[in-house]
């Protein structure tokens, strides 16, 4: 199927001598142009799953696919292709690199593609335009706000124009307003541009802007309400 | 962005740290151009090496035979040669020494060859005056010393009968060096010390060869040794360059200071910076660990972190360079008499580059290494 489909996936983390299942058998899809969130309570796996749709980590168990390649059967370096053309990612702490400008932090995934400097560029600008961010391309992430550090850091997630957007908690350190705004960023980024999008989240304002919850819950999904 | 910028980026983004590791960096390496430039010429760098030197084989300070003079002489590929007696002295108080060289009037002005320069009016004087001595400039200098002028040297190898080893000789003239020649030495005749010597007459320290143009000095260097082989005194033939190496040795292994110090400055510098390295890779973990998700490969980041040790070593390189050169161009006078040709040699300078490549990867690797094994979803979870 297109999408994702996750069958049969099995997570153990070893702590010292023992093994931690933080969850098996777990199976789920997200169709294309999805926009879902994953709640639940801390420790659940909500961050290990986003990690293992996103090719990062792999299961001990079972198999991931996207768009018909499965991922658990791709090398190292084929993986770190696969990331690169098809998935976009936004953390709860921006993660971004201090020592680069706002314009530089969004074009480091270009450096990966065979785009000229031009079109590298002209790619930014609009990407930071669109973000409301064009007045502060040239401001290093410690003299911007949290909000605008994280819509950087969409904007980063967006540059090679992929597939998926994996979000981790995307709202976890902003307050309410900025909250909002990063939001409402990603429904547009599903409604109008089409993208699939999978965020985890503690925050109930957040899952609900999401078409749908799944609760993660002792390895098990619980499908909640829709928006 | 090019990749370079990112790079650059990533060098100063602490600019206090990278700038106190170029100074280490910097440090070591004066350390290492200054110290190498001290050894190349303390040890006599531009000593003409065709010219070979014959002395007892058993020690230095053994003598041998004047009468192997004439068979040294007659030896095929043999241009000349000359025979000398060499002695420590002290003017006037005993901690105020000199070397004394006893030499052949007519001989040995061929040996010295264009190192110095002596006028025809001195080597005539010389030749002419029994208990004539030839000064060099330095030692005239320092001792005030003018053209017919007496002085009385006592030496430490040139007994008379009697048990004095005082000698007067006359100054016939004043030597200068040139391309910096060490002039701090006397000459006198060798006649004149033999006849009044008492014991060790009719023997030399060394005998000086000067190969025939277009004989090899290896197959002369065996003609000699091969002919006093069976002799009661055996020779040992050796390049002058190797001679001096071998003279300064009995005084002091300076190879060995000069690698020690020069060993010491490395490795407490190279720990600091690689500690530094360490820590400054282990605290871009996090980023490492972002990279990777990005899609970036372990080739590209492992190339970022070794060009931005390698820029730091280059760096602190060229400032040790451009150092050392000024530091060379002060120490010259004043070492003169020590060490009579020290230079920057193109050659130090790029050993130090091989070195600082070497000192880099392996600053690097380990720690880039490392870095590169955690995988990325716990290089994120770093604080």
């Amino acid at each position: 199927m297109d999408g994702i489909l996750i069958s049969n996936v099995r997570k153990d983390y070893r702590l010292g001598r023992n093994t931690v299942t933080i969850f098996s058998d777990l199976t789920m899809t997200i169709a294309p142009g999805d926009f879902v969130a994953i709640v639940g309570p801390s420790g659940s796996g909500k961050s290990t799953l986003l990690n293992l749709i996103g090719g990062i980590d792999r299961p001990d168990q079972g198999e991931i696919d996207f768009e018909h390649a499965r991922l658990s059967r791709m090398s190292e370096s084929a993986l770190a292709r696969w990331r690169a053309a098809n998935v976009g990612f936004v953390f709860q702490f921006y993660n971004l690199m201090p020592m680069l400008t706002a314009e530089q932090n969004v074009e480091l995934p270009l450096l990966l593609t065979s785009l000229s400097a031009r079109q590298r560029r002209e790619r930014v600008e609009t990407l930071l335009s669109m973000l409301g961010l064009a007045d502060r391309r040239r401001h290093l992430p410690s003299e911007l706000s949290g909000g605008q550090q994280q819509r950087v850091g969409i904007a980063r997630a967006l540059a090679s124009d992929p597939k998926l957007l994996l979000c981790d908690e995307p709202t976890g350190d902003l307050d309410r307003e900025s909250a909002d705004e990063v939001l409402t960023m990603l429904r547009i980024l599903n409604t109008e541009l089409g993208k699939t999008i999978v965020m985890v989240t503690h925050d109930d304002a957040a899952a609900r802007s999401a078409r749908r919850q799944l609760r993660l819950d002792k390895g098990k999904f619980i499908e909640a309400e829709a928006a | 962005m090019h990749r370079l910028t990112f790079i650059r980026r990533g060098m100063t983004r602490r600019p206090v740290r990278s700038a106190l590791l170029i100074t280490s960096i910097a440090i070591a390496f004066f350390i290492y151009l200054v110290l190498t430039s001290f050894e190349r010429g303390f040890l006599g760098g531009e000593v003409e090496s065709e010219r070979l030197v014959v002395s007892n084989k058993i020690g230095d300070a053994l003598t041998l035979p004047i009468s192997y003079s004439d068979k040294i002489l007659a030896l095929p590929g043999i241009a000349s040669a000359t025979y000398m007696a060499r002695s420590r002295a002290t003017y006037r108080t005993p901690s105020n020494f000199l070397g004394l060289t006893a030499v052949e009037p007519d001989s040995f002005p061929a040996f010295i060859g264009d190192e110095y320069d002596i006028s025809a009016e001195t080597l005539a004087r010389f030749r002419q005056t029994r208990n004539g001595v030839i000064v060099g400039r330095s030692i005239a200098t320092q001792e005030g010393w003018v053209v017919g002028q007496k002085i009385t040297l006592n030496t430490s190898s040139f007994f008379r009968a009697d048990g004095s080893s005082d000698f007067e000789f006359e100054i016939a003239g004043i030597l200068d060096g040139r391309k910096s020649a060490d002039t701090h030495f006397v000459m006198a005749r060798y006649d004149y010390i033999n006849s009044e010597r008492g014991v060790d007459r009719d023997t030399v320290s060394n005998f000086g060869v000067l190969p025939r143009s277009g004989a090899h000095a290896d197959d002369v260097i065996k003609a000699v040794d091969t002919l006093f082989a069976n002799s009661a005194y055996q020779t040992r033939t050796r390049t002058e360059a190797e001679f001096m190496r071998d003279f300064i040795a009995q005084f002091a292994d300076i190879a060995t200071i000069v690698r020690l110090v020069v060993g010491v400055a490395f490795v407490t510098i190279l720990m600091i910076v690689a500690n530094t390295m360490v820590f400054a890779i282990r605290e871009r973990t996090k980023e490492i660990g972002l990279l990777k998700v990005l899609g970036f490969s372990r080739r590209f980041i492992l190339g970022n972190v070794l060009a931005e040790t390698f820029s730091l070593f280059a760096a602190g390189l060229a400032l040790a360079v451009c150092l050392a050169y000024a530091a060379i161009i002060l120490l010259r006078e004043p070492l003169h008499t020590v060490v009579p040709d020290m230079s920057l040699a193109p050659a130090t300078v790029l050993q130090a580059i091989g070195l600082s490549a070497v000192l880099a990867a392996a600053t690097a690797v380990i720690p880039a290494y490392g870095a590169m094994r955690v995988p990325p979803h716990a290089a994120l979870r770093e604080k």
